[in-house]
């Protein structure tokens, strides 16, 4: 074969190998959950239904698995403490209202496509009236006894809240109590029932409320700031999430950060740092007292002062006779 | 008039001949005192009076002074910032309307009506999905980028590494935490032997919550390491941090990734490590390890 030849056949072969090998990808694992929560008060004997939209977000088709799991604690930032184990009677009332998607058995969702969980919850007339939470989780289920090889097999889940209030009334009795308000940073000292701080640096305060209730209550209300006369100087929103019966959540302002205060130089003398929370039929309410005054100014002419007056005495002339 | 001087017993006009251009400074303030008791025949010591502290500082006290009754007697200034660009209003409701609303001075978010009463009566019921603050209803995401970690042929001694990487988009959830289990240790697969779980080096011990260095390469077993976005830096200090997996039905399984607040795309790498010694069983070791991505509520 001339050398003509070759080149192109050289050529075949290089784009060949190049442009048509097979698609090859790591396993991986992708997948999409919506609404990622669910807030539902309920009469008893009533049933509603939520579709809950899975995604597949692989290349790949992906055999999944739904089911539900109770928990009945949260920590204070609203992440629920569910329970793998338990299995109470009321997760009876949920089902999956598919034709062909059950709980607890597998299903496909093919490769970057979506499907719909239709999710019921029948409340029997008799049901007690009080809270239920619940977690949606869907894991990548697999039938395999074991991996054809040395290592780990990864399983994902993801989940999705269900908060669920049975009662009457739309607005069931609750029972929020703010725990405390302080200062966290800034410059302040604690003297007696209140704070002395400076004023020209900004104050950020902690907040945490406790559900001593026994139905879900939402933080909806305000931080401020007033002066002696009760005026507001500055109002901040809460940020409303929800606070399951018995537990405590850390508040925070609208942006998800904590409240904070940066007075002005005119901001001088008895301030008042209040948390305001209201519900259909319950308020609460945490204040704290702060004195604001320019420390850090008047420390800073207070040692410029004494620099002066010593480098003053130190270049005093001294004269003898 | 005899010119007082310093060692010098001549006219002024001979002394300044006499001092270098270096020290003439300190001519000048030496001098400029006998020139003042030149001016106070009366009092020819008034130079070497001492000033008090108050003197010296006078026209700084009186600024002090007036600082302080400035600003802690000023008349009350009632402020205007109740309507401030730097807040929103938010209100919820099972609504009529409801949107946004904004202009040049504020923000408003909110929802009309007062139709819960009414609804619940008729309905029977009130559903709200999501977050309220999250406009729109976004999926919240979790993805793996690796679910098989074949660790190969281990050799003693040898730490074997394995990573891939947890992502994690909170949508219309305020917050998240991704959590951790193992089935069980690395286990023979047709047999009882096991690579126990890692409790890290020997100086100080890891444990399922808590990550200490693993770096002695005598120390052997199975744990992880995780960095990133979201990730417990004041556990999993640098890389060489590891904590052993909690074990399904008997351990609560272990935070590896949170936040408060909305997530886009965190991401963190998570490294397994296995370490054996000589005198571990040869066969194949497997077992499954389980995350777990649940939204704040």
């Amino acid at each position: 074969m001339n050398t003509k030849c070759k080149i192109p056949l050289f050529l075949i072969f290089i784009f060949i190998t190049l442009l048509s090998p097979g698609m090859i990808h790591a396993a991986g694992y992708g997948l999409s959950l919506s609404p990622p929560l669910l807030r539902v008060n309920i009469k008893p004997g009533k049933a509603i239904t939520q579709v809950f939209t899975i995604t597949n977000l692989n290349n790949e088709d992906k055999l999944l698995v739904a089911r539900v799991v109770p928990f009945s604690e949260s920590d204070e930032s609203g992440n629920p403490k569910i329970d793998l184990k338990t299995n109470p009677t009321w997760l009876n009332y949920i089902n999956l209202a598919n034709a062909t998607i059950k709980l607890g058995s597998p299903f496909t969702v093919k490769a970057n496509s979506s499907e719909q969980l239709i999710l019921t919850f029948s409340a029997p007339m008799t049901a007690i009236l009080r809270d239920l939470y619940a977690t949606l989780l869907v894991s990548t289920y697999s039938n395999q006894i074991s991996v054809p090889y040395q290592g780990s097999q990864i399983s994902a889940t993801i989940g999705a809240n269900m908060l669920i209030t049975i009662h009457s009334d739309v607005s069931p009795p609750t029972l929020l109590k703010i725990n405390q308000l302080a200062p966290v940073s800034g410059s302040f000292i604690k003297f007696g029932n209140f704070y002395l701080a400076d004023n020209i640096t900004p104050i950020f305060f902690s907040s945490s409320v406790k559900n001593d209730g026994n139905f879900t209550s939402e933080t909806k209300g305000i931080f401020k700031i007033t002066d002696q006369k009760e005026n507001p100087i500055y109002l901040e929103g809460i940020l409303p999430v929800y606070v399951i019966t018995n537990a405590q959540r850390t508040l925070l302002n609208i942006n998800g950060g904590k409240f904070s205060f940066t007075p002005n130089l005119t901001q001088v003398g008895y301030f008042k740092a209040t948390v305001q929370i209201k519900t259909d039929n319950s308020n609460a309410e945490n204040s704290n007292d702060i004195f604001f005054f320019p420390f850090k100014i008047v420390i800073g002419i207070f040692f410029t002062a004494i620099f002066l007056n010593i480098i003053y005495r130190t270049t005093k002339p001294k004269v003898s006779d | 008039m005899i010119n007082r001087m310093f060692g010098f017993s001549r006219s002024p006009q001979e002394q300044s001949l006499t001092v270098s251009s270096i020290f003439h400074s300190a001519v000048q303030t030496i001098s400029n005192p006998i020139h003042a008791n030149q001016n106070n025949p009366h009092n020819p010591k008034h130079f070497l009076q001492k000033k008090s502290f108050f003197e010296i500082n006078k026209p700084i006290l009186y600024l002090l002074v007036a600082f302080i009754f400035t600003f802690c007697f000023h008349p009350t200034v009632l402020a205007d910032t109740l309507i401030s660009p730097s807040f929103q209003i938010d209100m919820s409701t099972i609504n009529m309307t409801g949107g946004n609303k904004s202009s040049a001075s504020y923000r408003l978010s909110d929802t009309v009506g007062q139709t819960v009463q009414g609804q619940f009566n008729s309905a029977g019921y009130i559903i709200k999905a999501g977050f309220q603050y999250i406009q729109g209803l976004t999926p919240f995401t979790f993805t793996i980028s690796n679910l098989d970690l074949n660790y190969g042929s281990l050799i003693p001694g040898t730490p074997s590494l394995l990573t891939n990487i947890l992502t994690v988009t909170t949508g219309s959830a305020y917050g998240y935490t991704v959590k951790t289990l193992e089935d069980h240790p690395l286990r023979i697969s047709n047999g009882v032997a096991t690579i126990a779980d890692t409790s890290c080096d020997l100086a100080s011990t890891c444990t399922q919550s808590d990550a200490t260095p693993w770096t002695v390469g005598t120390r052997y077993g199975f744990g992880y390491n995780i960095q990133g976005t979201d990730v417990d830096t004041a556990d999993f200090v640098d890389s060489t941090y590891f904590r052993p997996f909690p074990i399904q039905d008997a351990d609560q399984p272990a935070t590896v990734m949170s936040r408060v607040g909305i997530a886009t795309a965190s991401a963190a790498t998570v490294t397994y490590k296995v370490n054996i010694s000589g005198t571990q069983a040869a066969g194949t070791y497997q077992n499954n390890i389980q995350y777990i991505a649940i939204p704040s509520f």
